[in-house]
């Protein structure tokens, strides 16, 4: 998959562990595990704004698009 | 509906295990009568359902033990799809049913399925065959009447497990969309 989720970097600048961002985004703990493990296969809009809003980021910043050719 | 559904699941299930049943008494009558017809010739006269197949015997043994073979593979064959039907609705979870298990099933029920169809059409060939050639086999068309029927309904079924198998990939994409 070229798209890489870089949840994890931006939880480790903003000092916020996955059970916080779980209450502040309401999304259950296995669904985020999913999107930072990259097992995702989809993202929605909504869950997108709410962690850009509770990480106080920009979509760019989570997800990032690699060539792997 | 949903108590609808769990009630013709029910009876479904029911029907199933009864003909799966039947089918089995079916199937293990023609080997143990297969293992007779093999080591005491005599028995050839009285087989399963009142078979006579003893005029056959005598004039030719290949002829005998091909129709034989024919209707025992098909009887196994229909024995071992009801197993495989029953399987399926034992474990078909009607909540979630768009799983890897029950697409795979739905495969293998189709295939099985195809082969009774091709088998049995095949034996139909073989018995018109030996029809020409002078042989009494009316009794043991019961066997495969149905050939038609069943590639048929294989046919139906396969494209049923396709549309089930993508059923399955849109259900685990969904599954992994957050």
């Amino acid at each position: 998959m070229p798209i890489i989720v870089n949840l994890d970097v931006m939880m480790a600048k903003r000092k916020i562990s996955l059970n916080e961002l779980s209450e502040r985004v309401d999304l259950t703990l296995s669904n985020l595990s999913i999107l930072k493990t990259g097992k995702a296969k989809a993202v929605r809009f909504s869950t997108l704004a709410a962690i850009c809003k509770a990480l106080d980021c920009q979509p760019g910043d989570i997800l990032e698009y690699v060539n792997d050719r | 509906m949903l108590r609808k559904n769990i009630f013709v699941f029910t009876v479904l299930k029911i029907v199933a295990w009864i003909i799966f049943v039947g089918l089995c008494i079916e199937a293990g009558g023609l080997i143990v009568n297969f293992a007779f017809s093999l080591f005491k010739p005599e028995f050839v006269q009285n087989l399963y359902q009142k078979l006579d197949l003893s005029e056959m015997y005598s004039r030719s043994k290949w002829a005998f033990f091909s129709m034989y073979s024919f209707a025992l593979l098909i009887s196994i064959l229909k024995a071992f799809l009801f197993y495989v039907v029953i399987r399926l609705i034992n474990k078909l979870d009607l909540l979630k049913p768009f799983n890897s298990f029950v697409a795979a099933q739905i495969k293998q029920i189709s295939y099985y399925t195809l082969s009774i169809g091709l088998l049995s059409y095949l034996a139909r060939q073989t018995a018109k065959n030996l029809l020409h050639r002078g042989f009494e086999i009316n009794t043991l068309n019961q066997f495969w009447i149905d050939s038609q029927a069943f590639i048929l309904m294989a046919a139906v079924i396969y494209i049923i497990a396709t549309i089930f198998s993508k059923g399955v990939e849109i259900q685990s994409e969904n599954d992994l969309t957050v």
